[in-house]
């Protein structure tokens, strides 16, 4: 447990950053969201596929900075990451269950 | 002083909140519950794909999706500026966290109040895009108007149960930082205050998230 305790602490002194860090991730952020939404008013040249996959990733790098820098998810107690991100594939795989047993295309549901 | 009691004494030397885990109880309470808001909110994400690619898929088949398509009613500028918003919160919030960590009292209520200005910002933003959405004919009933023809659809019902949640979190988590910033300028000397600020900080930065999610995919896709 002392050697838990203490790598712990050892992870978040690690990912300890200073503001500037913060200041560089939340302007990647927010190139990023201007990004998202310059591609959504040009979205009809270049394809919609394009556009989906583009928004997608997008969004995940979004989001994954936010909890790996915001919430310093990355570095933290093993305990936490597990208590967030099973539920997260959990949620993830209903969303995708769900929207393909109601699509028009290959759903079981109508 | 044992090696395992050492280590769960923070810098000022209080011993927080540490169970059999070997870290601290009311940080771990807060990663579950927002384990299960993530679960809450794909629910009401995934209600509203599917209630909106219905309504689509049912003016296509009656020929009327070139004329009205529920799409219409969401219009990215407001909402682009309110993801810009609550992005930076998201940055004041993690600035204010770092100076609270550094004992920079002035800093701390400086970006706290900064985050609390532009979390309420969004809430004001949101309840003037409902009235603008509702002016229009999207309403929290099981059809919607759309110039003038009236369309059985879930659209508004999904819509604003899924947005209108989330909304309700940004304004409980600025109740929860403005009792945050009290409770830091009352006790400032108390060595839970950064341990207070981190859990609302977690809070509000899930928050956030769940607009990246929603921005994405309610409004860009």
């Amino acid at each position: 447990m002392a050697e838990h305790a203490t790598h712990d602490q050892h992870a978040e002194a690690h990912e300890a950053h200073g503001t500037r860090f913060y200041w560089m991730v939340g302007a990647i952020l927010a190139i990023i969201t201007t990004i998202e939404v310059a591609i959504f008013l040009v979205k009809d040249t270049v394809g919609h596929e394009l556009f989906l996959a583009i928004l997608f990733i997008l969004s995940i790098a979004k989001g994954a900075g936010v909890v790996m820098f915001f919430m310093h998810l990355r570095g933290d107690a093993r305990i936490f990451q597990f208590v967030f991100i099973v539920p997260l594939i959990f949620a993830v795989t209903m969303c995708l269950g769900f929207l393909t047993i109601f699509s028009n295309y290959g759903g079981i549901a109508g | 002083m044992s090696a395992t009691s050492h280590a769960h004494h923070d810098e000022a030397g209080q011993a927080p909140l540490v169970g059999s885990l070997g870290v601290d109880s009311r940080k771990l309470g807060l990663w579950a519950f927002i384990g299960s808001e993530t679960l809450f909110f794909t629910a009401l994400i995934t209600t509203h794909l599917i209630f909106y690619a219905r309504t689509k898929a049912q003016l296509t088949a009656s020929g009327m999706l070139a004329h009205m398509d529920p799409k219409h009613f969401l219009g990215i500028n407001l909402t682009s500026v309110l993801a810009a918003i609550l992005l930076a919160s998201s940055l004041t919030m993690v600035l204010a966290l770092a100076a609270s960590k550094a004992k920079e009292w002035a800093k701390f209520r400086f970006w706290l109040l900064a985050t609390i200005i532009l979390g309420s910002s969004f809430v004001l933003g949101q309840a003037y895009e409902f009235s603008h959405l509702y002016a229009e004919g999207l309403k929290l009933a099981p059809q919607f108007v759309y110039e003038g023809e009236t369309v059985k659809s879930l659209f508004g019902v999904t819509f604003f149960t899924m947005t209108g949640f989330h909304g309700l979190h940004v304004t409980l988590g600025v109740i929860w930082l403005i009792a945050v910033y009290f409770k830091v300028r009352k006790f400032s000397a108390s060595p839970e205050n950064p341990m207070d600020v981190e859990l609302v900080g977690l809070y509000w930065h899930f928050v956030d998230l769940v607009w990246v999610a929603i921005f994405t995919l309610i409004y860009l896709i």
